[in-house]
């Protein structure tokens, strides 16, 4: 493929349509498409809700719009935002996507330093895919915010808050993290070589102090039990972040590598497997630790309560059943591959367990003197959980889109999905 | 200057009247959720026989508050008078606040698609020149006293040197400004209704720790 030569990166000479319209774009496509149509809905609901006060009620009497939505206001189903819940699957997915990227990224710079050839040879691609991945994470987060206010961030920063910090974080991650993987590319070897293990160094300085802040976002929230008392909760994020990754490279690999690597390919598949067991080993320590500290009324919703479903398949997903699969070394690549995807779907589960069992107590217990009622006839509600909203699912479709879309775009154009020999 | 409230909450008969008057007076979005301030229920039961507590509540003003830590842009902020205020306009819908706050005291105010709480009747009534809040004027058993704690000789410290009072989730930390009173008629179905834990105070029990907090935020308190 023709090709041209900037700061000593190749850039292929593509196409339009292949840029655009590969079979993976073609993919990604479907799932924007999904994507925004979730986000108009949420937009929809978001900013041409009809609200009523009782100013309106009588300086507008007449007002068909007040008359809408004061029964809006009376039968309707509420607004975007529930009171009693307000993180919902938005930060379930911004925390999954955000945290397993930044993982593979964090896996492979950790493998580089450690001289593991076949990660050396694949740590552009898989970096790439990680930065997708926090691509995709902050697509979420876009669309749970209020983007018209957006500019107080600077305007009037609270600079010790955690996600005031997440805007310096990603502006230093990000461009991090591209000029990792422009090092991984590049021609010009002599002093990118030179320059490789500090920066491999820095990354993952960098990669642990974003755990610590995401770790400090949670851990501000007075109110919610749960996120407090989870023992070390910036070591639990990159030991649970890590199995996810893990998870998705072994799944990466296979769609990407099987074929470019040939021999070599079972030497990476090989270290995936080994990698995840131990840390699926270390996880499941650290889940039978993490609920002797948890506050004991939530660990009893969550073990033996409302979230008891959601724990046992969570465990069963992301530990027990891929610590089985990839135990065994397997002639057949299928156990390999189900034993990722029920890594892939058992951490997501625990990432919906952390958002939601975290809302999901105290605030039933608003008065810290009994549980609430919250209709007159109804009985008091011991734990607070609602189910996504359709919207919201639709916007993390949206995101996977978002990720392939991102990875195909700078793949096709920088190959970096190549094997790469001498780094 | 340092405006809070002591709530008599065995005088509530869950008549509402005070939050028909907060919205009315505030001009709140209208909805069940959309609520300022509340009356809220617990069940309990005593040998069997279920009974029904009413907790009237809002913003707890807290002197040391997690949701004012938590907020990204300053919308969230302490303001002259120790209260905690919210600004609609920097809000960018993070919802931190609504997690950080241990008394599930904010909603989203979905005209403006931005946080909104309680304000004390700050900008509607005190600022005015009014002495009480909406919900105290209009509550038919003076459930509500809303008063400065600065104030020794004031209404609001008289009552609270007279009578014990406690407050909500206290080991929150967050030093919160709405004093129940300890009901003085039937102390036996008082302990039984409350929380085993809850930490009955006299005013000169409290009184330290919220000049201690009061002394650990008093450079954050802005003008409104």
């Amino acid at each position: 493929m023709e090709k041209y030569l900037v700061a000593g990166v190749e850039i292929n000479k593509v196409s339009i349509k292949e840029l655009l319209f590969n079979k993976t774009m073609l993919f990604a496509y479907v799932f924007l498409a999904l994507g925004l149509w979730g986000a108009y809905e949420v937009f929809v609901h978001r900013y041409f809700f009809l609200t009523a006060s009782a100013h309106d009620a009588g300086l507008l009497s007449g007002s068909r719009e007040v008359a809408v939505a004061m029964k809006e206001a009376i039968f309707g189903a509420g607004a975007e935002v529930r009171r009693e819940q307000p993180w919902t699957l938005y930060i379930v997915n911004y925390m999954y996507m955000i945290y397993s990227g930044s993982a593979i990224i964090f896996f492979v710079a950790l493998a580089e330093i450690f001289n593991v050839e076949v990660i050396k040879k694949t740590a552009a691609g898989f970096m790439t895919f990680g930065l997708a991945m926090v691509f995709g994470g902050l697509f979420t987060i876009a669309l749970d915010l209020n983007v018209l206010h957006m500019h107080w961030m600077f305007l009037t920063p609270n600079m010790s808050a955690g996600m005031w910090l997440m805007l310096p974080l990603y502006a230093v991650y990000i461009p991090f993290v591209i000029f990792e993987i422009y090092l991984l590319i590049t021609k010009n070897t002599t002093w990118t070589k030179r320059i490789a293990y500090a920066i491999l160094i820095l990354s993952i300085v960098i990669d642990v102090i974003e755990y610590y802040i995401q770790a400090k976002l949670f851990d501000m929230n007075t109110a919610r039990l749960y996120w407090t008392t989870y023992p070390v909760l910036t070591l639990y994020f990159i030991i649970s972040a890590f199995v996810a990754a893990v998870g998705i490279m072994i799944l990466y690999a296979m769609v990407v590598y099987k074929d470019k690597l040939k021999d070599e390919f079972e030497k990476l598949i090989n270290f995936l497997r080994v990698s995840a067991l131990y840390v699926i080993a270390l996880l499941a320590v650290y889940e039978a630790v993490a609920y002797l500290f948890i506050d004991k009324k939530l660990a009893g919703i969550i073990l033996f309560g409302e979230f008891k479903l959601y724990f046992y398949f969570y465990l069963f997903l992301a530990i027990g059943l891929p610590f089985i699969l990839e135990f065994k070394r397997h002639s057949s690549r299928l156990w390999i591959v189900i034993g990722a995807i029920s890594i892939i779907i058992g951490t997501y589960l625990g990432r919906y367990i952390f958002v939601y069992g975290g809302n999901a107590y105290p605030m039933s217990d608003r008065f810290d003197t009994g549980f609430q009622k919250y209709r007159e006839y109804e009985v008091a509600k011991e734990v607070i959980f609602f189910n996504p909203h359709f919207s919201e699912v639709l916007v993390v479709v949206g995101s996977i889109g978002v990720v392939l879309a991102v990875y195909m775009f700078i793949d096709k154009l920088f190959s970096v999905s190549k094997i790469r020999e001498g780094h | 200057m340092n405006f809070a409230m002591a709530l008599d909450y065995q005088s509530c008969i869950n008549c509402r009247a005070c939050e028909v008057a907060c919205k009315t007076e505030n001009g709140v979005q209208l909805g069940a959720d959309k609520q300022r301030i509340w009356v809220g229920m617990t069940e309990k039961s005593i040998f069997g026989r279920p009974f029904v507590n009413f907790y009237p509540s809002q913003c707890n003003h807290c002197l040391d508050a997690p949701c004012v830590d938590v907020c990204p842009t300053g919308s969230s902020y302490f303001s002259i008078g120790g209260m905690v205020m919210a600004d609609k306009k920097k809000c960018i819908l993070c919802k931190g606040c609504m997690q950080a706050c241990p008394y599930d005291a904010r909603f989203v105010d979905d005209k403006y698609v931005a946080v909104d709480k309680c304000t004390f009747c700050y900008d509607t009534r005190i600022v005015n020149g009014e002495t009480t809040t909406a919900c105290q004027a209009t509550c038919p058993t003076k459930v509500r006293l809303f008063g400065d704690l600065d104030d020794e000789e004031g209404e609001l410290v008289e009552l609270l040197k007279s009578r014990k009072f406690f407050v909500l989730k206290e080991e929150m930390g967050t030093v919160p400004k709405l004093f129940y009173l300890f009901p003085e008629n039937d102390r036996h179905f008082a302990e039984h209704s409350i929380g085993h834990d809850t930490t009955i105070h006299t005013w000169e029990s409290f009184k330290p720790i919220i000049e201690k907090a009061k002394a650990k935020r008093r450079s954050q308190w802005k003008s409104i």
